[in-house]
C-alpha cells in the first residue's frame, strides 16, 4: 500500500516556567513511499525519524498535518485499525510468553471480515493438497521416523513443511507407512474418500438452497456473504506457523524468548509483526541491538522477508551503511526536515545538501572551503576545476569524496591541480588509505582512498580530481551548486 | 585461594550481627522447640517432668483435660470457633481479598495522570496510622449508633458486647485487616508497575488488544514476581495476625471472660505466655507449642506458594 504524508507535524510542548522551549521533533514533512518499497528514515538521532514512524503506526499523534494508507487517512486512527505490523528497537517481546504465544497474540485479538466458508469443507482441501505430495509427506516422515522424534514432532514437522494447521498434521502422522508403496497406495485411497466426503457436504449444503465454491465458500442463492469473526484455531496455527517458516525460527516456536539469541528475538518480532498480514511493516532501528556480523546478515534477510512478501517498508536507522545497502529509497532528515528523498545511490551521487554529502558515504566526505572566482573554483590559492555554469563570485563549500582523487600514473602530470600533505598511508587490501591535511579543510583530517597499486608515501602529493565526486555547496544554505 | 585467606575476615566482620542473632533469634527459636516438649514445665524455676508430647496433644486438643486450668479447646476445636480456625478464616478471607483489591487499586492509579500523587498519599494512609487509633476509630464507625448504622440503614450491634455475634465481630475485623493491609501491598504493585516497561504496552496495542486483554496477558503476568512476594508475605503476616483483634474487639465478642472465641494463634500465645487464660502459671510450655505449630503452618504455606509459583511466575 502507499504511504503518503502530508504536511506531517509533531511538537512537543516546553514549560515556559522552566525555561523548557517547545520543540520541534518533526517539521512539515511531505513524501510518499511507493506500494511495496523499502523506504529508510536517515538521520542523526534526535532527528526526529523514530518520532515519524511513531506517528506513521498510530502511537503518537501528530501536531498537524495528514496521514495517508493508499486514499483512506489514518492520520488519528488507533494503531490496531491501521493495519500495521511494528517491530520496535529492543523487540518487545513478550518475556513470559513462548515464541509461539507472542507470535499468537495478535491474531487472538484480531477480527477478520470474510465470507462465509465451510471449514470441513477447507480442511478436506488442505488434506487434499497434502496427499497429492504424499511422496514428500513420506520422505519427511521417514527422516523425522529416524530421527526417532515423538508423533507430536514429526506432526509439527509436517505442519512447517506444508503449512497446515497441527491438527491436520497430527490426523496425517499415523497414516505413515514404512513402505513408500503401501503409504502411496493408503493415499490415494484418502484422496477419493475426502474427494467422496466434500461431494456429500456440497450435497447437503444444496440441499439446504446453499451453493459452495470451489475456494470453500458459502454461496446463499449465488451471493457470498461477509461476517465479522473471530479467527479459529485451525486458522491462528497455520498463520504461526507460515510467519514462523517465512523468517525461519520454526524450531524455536516453544522457547522463551530469553532462550533465543538476538537474531532469533529479531526474527519473531518480525514474525509478530507479519502474522497478521499488515499492509505496512514498520521497523524502528531494527539492528542496532545485534552485532556487527549478525547486522549484515538481519538486513539481508529482512530484504528478503520484505521482497518476498512485498509489504511496503518503512524503517528507521542511523547507520548510512545499512541504509544503503537494503533500500528502494533512502529519506534523509535533520531536525524534523527533510533533506532529501532518493535512491540510495542518486543520494551519493548527487547530494543536494551538505548534510546529505556528509551523511552518506564511508570514510566520510572531505569538505574545504573554497571559493569561486572568474569562473573557476579554488582552493586556498590552487585553481582546481573550472565552471562550466556561470556563477557570480563567493565562498563555497567544496566536497570531495574520498575516492574522487586521482594521483601518480592514474593521472597527467597537468591535471594534477591539489597538492596534500598526507600524514599516514593505511594498506587495507584492495584500497590504500591516505590521511592528509590541507590549510583550508574542515575538520582535523581528510581520508582518501586510492587504489592499492599505486606507490603513496606520506608528505606532499599531488592529485588530480574527478569533477563528478567534487560537489560545491553554498556556504550560507549550504544547498548544493551545480558548476 | 583468597578466599579462603580472607574468610576469617568475612566471619569477623559478621560477628556483631552473628553474636546478636544468636542471642535474640536463634536461641529463642531453638528454646520454644525444646520448651515445647517438656511436660509440666515451669518457667519460673525452670523445671519439668521430662520429655513428652503431651503440650502438642493438649493444644491440639488430644489430651485430657487436667489441672493446668485453661480449656484445652481455645486452640482447635472441631465444633467451635477457636485459635486456629479464625486464623485460618481471617488468613483465607482477608489475603485473597487485600491482594486482588490492591492490584486492582494499582491498575487503577496507575493508568490516571492526574491527582495520582494524591491518591498514592490518601492510599497510603493507613500505612502511617497507629493500629489501635485505627482500631478505636472502626469502633466508633460500627457503633451501635454509628456512620455504618447510618449509612445503610441498619440497625446492626456490630461489635456491641452484648448482642454481637461472631460473624459481625469477624465481618468488621476482616474488613479492618484488609484495609490496614492494603498500602503496603499497593506501594509494591505499583512500583513494579512502574518497572515495565512502555514498549509492552505499545506492543499490544498495535497488536489491538483490549485494555482488559493487556491487563490480564501482559500486565499481571509480567507483575507476577511482585503478586508472589505479597502473597507469601500476606499469608505470613495473615497468620500472625493478633493486634488488630486486640485494637478493635478483644478475646471474645461477648463480655464473658471465659470465651475466647475470638482468639487468632498468636493471641493465644500470648495470653498463654502472659498467663491470661485463668492459670494458676504461666503456661509457656503450650504458648511454645503452639508457636512451633504456627511455624509449621507458615512454613508447609509458603513451600506450597513456591511451589505453585514455579509455573506461573516468569522470570
Amino acid at each position: 500500500m502507499e504511504i503518503k504524508l502530508v504536511g506531517l507535524t509533531k511538537t512537543f510542548p516546553g514549560n515556559p516556567k522552566k525555561h523548557i522551549p517547545e520543540t520541534t521533533a518533526v517539521d512539515h514533512l511531505d513524501f510518499t513511499v511507493k506500494d511495496g518499497e523499502l523506504l529508510g528514515l536517515l538521520g542523526p538521532s534526535g532527528c526526529g525519524k523514530s518520532t515519524t514512524l511513531y506517528m506513521l503506526s498510530g502511537l503518537k499523534e501528530p501536531t498537524s498535518g495528514q496521514i495517508f494508507f493508499g486514499d483512506r487517512e489514518v492520520t488519528f486512527l488507533p494503531p490496531e485499525k491501521r493495519g500495521i505490523g511494528l517491530v520496535f528497537q529492543n523487540y518487545a517481546l513478550y518475556p513470559h510468553m513462548t515464541v509461539y504465544k507472542n507470535i499468537e497474540f495478535p491474531l487472538t485479538s484480531l477480527k477478520v471480515e470474510e465470507n462465509e466458508k465451510d471449514f470441513a469443507f477447507l480442511k478436506e482441501s488442505a488434506l487434499q493438497r497434502v496427499l497429492l505430495q504424499a511422496k514428500e509427506v513420506h520422505i519427511l516422515l521417514a527422516k523425522a521416523k529416524k530421527d526417532g522424534k515423538s508423533p507430536l514432532d514429526c506432526a509439527e514437522d509436517l505442519a512447517n513443511a506444508f503449512s497446515i494447521s497441527l491438527s491436520l498434521a497430527k490426523e496425517i502422522v499415523p497414516l505413515f507407512e514404512e513402505d513408500l508403496e503401501d503409504f502411496l497406495c493408503k493415499a490415494s485411497s484418502l484422496l477419493e474418500e475426502s474427494k467422496k466426503k466434500q461431494a456429500e457436504e456440497k450435497e447437503a449444503l444444496r440441499q439446504k438452497g446453499i451453493e459452495l465454491s470451489e475456494e470453500g465458500e458459502l454461496l446463499r442463492e449465488g451471493k457470498t456473504r461477509s461476517i465479522r469473526r473471530n479467527l479459529s484455531k485451525d486458522e491462528i496455527d497455520a498463520l504461526i506457523r507460515e510467519a514462523a517458516k517465512l523468517v525461519q525460527i520454526t524450531e524455536f516456536l516453544e522457547r522463551k524468548p530469553s532462550e533465543l539469541s538476538g537474531g532469533q528475538q529479531q526474527r519473531v518480532a518480525i514474525a509478530r509483526a507479519l502474522v497478521k498480514k499488515p499492509k505496512v511493516l514498520l521497523l524502528d532501528e531494527p539492528l542496532s541491538n545485534l552485532d556487527a556480523r549478525l547486522r549484515i546478515q538481519t538486513r539481508e534477510e529482512i530484504r528478503r522477508i520484505q521482497q518476498e512478501t512485498g509489504i511496503t517498508t518503512v524503517f528507521v536507522t542511523h547507520d548510512q551503511e545499512e541504509a544503503m545497502s537494503i533500500c528502494d529509497e533512502i529519506l534523509v532528515m535533520n531536525q524534523g526536515k527533510m533533506v532529501q528523498l532518493a535512491a540510495p545511490q542518486e543520494i551519493y551521487r548527487n547530494p543536494n545538501s551538505l548534510f546529505a554529502a556528509k551523511f552518506l558515504g564511508n570514510p566520510p566526505i572531505n569538505v574545504f572551503h573554497g571559493r569561486i572566482q572568474d569562473g573557476a573554483v579554488y582552493l586556498g590559492e590552487e585553481k582546481i576545476l573550472a565552471c562550466k555554469e556561470k556563477l557570480p563570485d563567493q565562498e563555497v563549500y567544496v566536497a570531495i569524496r574520498p575516492e574522487g582523487f586521482l594521483m601518480g600514473k592514474e593521472a597527467k602530470p597537468k591535471d594534477k591541480v591539489l597538492t596534500l600533505q598526507c600524514t599516514q598511508v593505511l594498506t587495507q587490501g584492495r584500497d590504500l588509505c591516505l590521511y592528509c591535511s590541507h590549510p583550508s579543510m574542515e575538520g582535523d583530517r581528510l581520508k582518501l582512498v586510492v587504489d592499492s597499486d599505486l606507490d603513496a608515501t606520506p608528505g606532499p602529493i599531488s592529485f588530480a580530481l574527478r569533477r563528478n565526486k567534487v560537489f560545491l555547496f553554498g556556504k550560507e544554505d549550504q544547498k548544493r551548486i551545480l558548476f | 585461594m583468597d578466599e579462603e585467606r580472607n574468610n576469617w575476615k568475612a566471619w569477623l566482620y559478621l560477628s556483631p550481627v552473628l553474636l546478636l542473632m544468636a542471642l535474640f533469634t536463634f536461641y529463642p527459636i531453638l528454646n520454644t522447640v525444646v520448651v515445647s516438649f517438656l511436660k509440666d514445665y515451669d518457667s519460673t524455676k525452670g523445671t519439668s517432668s521430662g520429655f513428652s508430647f503431651f503440650n502438642y496433644g493438649y493444644v491440639l486438643g488430644i489430651a485430657a483435660n487436667n489441672d493446668v486450668g485453661i480449656t484445652n479447646h481455645d486452640f482447635f476445636s472441631w465444633n467451635s470457633p477457636s485459635a486456629f480456625s479464625n486464623t485460618m478464616f481471617i488468613t483465607f478471607v482477608t489475603v485473597p481479598i487485600s491482594v486482588l483489591l490492591a492490584l486492582l487499586i494499582a491498575l487503577a492509579i496507575h493508568s490516571i495522570r492526574p491527582l495520582k500523587k494524591f491518591f498514592q498519599t490518601v492510599f497510603f494512609m493507613p500505612y502511617v496510622t497507629n493500629v489501635i487509633a485505627i482500631g478505636m476509630v472502626f469502633g466508633v464507625l460500627f457503633g451501635n449508633h454509628g456512620v455504618v448504622n447510618a449509612l445503610f440503614h441498619l440497625d446492626t450491634p456490630w461489635l456491641d458486647p452484648s448482642s454481637s455475634t461472631w460473624g459481625s465481630c469477624m465481618f468488621v475485623l476482616c474488613l479492618y485487616i484488609i484495609w490496614t493491609a492494603l498500602p503496603y501491598k499497593i506501594l509494591i504493585f505499583l512500583s513494579g508497575l512502574q518497572g515495565i516497561d512502555q514498549q509492552y504496552y505499545d506492543a499490544a496495542r498495535v497488536d489491538g488488544a483490549s485494555k482488559m486483554k493487556t491487563n490480564l496477558k501482559i500486565t499481571v503476568p509480567l507483575l507476577s514476581p511482585q503478586i508472589l512476594y505479597i502473597t507469601v508475605t500476606s499469608f505470613i503476616t495473615a497468620f500472625k495476625e493478633y493486634s488488630s483483634v486486640v485494637g478493635l474487639i478483644g478475646r471474645s465478642y461477648s463480655s464473658d471472660p471465659n470465651t475466647h472465641d475470638l482468639y487468632t494463634i498468636v493471641y493465644y500465645i500470648m495470653d498463654a505466655m502472659n498467663g491470661n487464660m485463668g492459670a494458676s502459671n504461666k503456661v509457656a510450655q503450650f504458648a511454645s507449642a503452639a508457636a512451633v505449630i504456627l511455624l509449621l503452618v507458615v512454613l508447609i504455606f509458603t513451600l506450597l506458594e513456591l511451589q505453585i509459583s514455579k509455573k506461573r511466575v516468569v522470570y
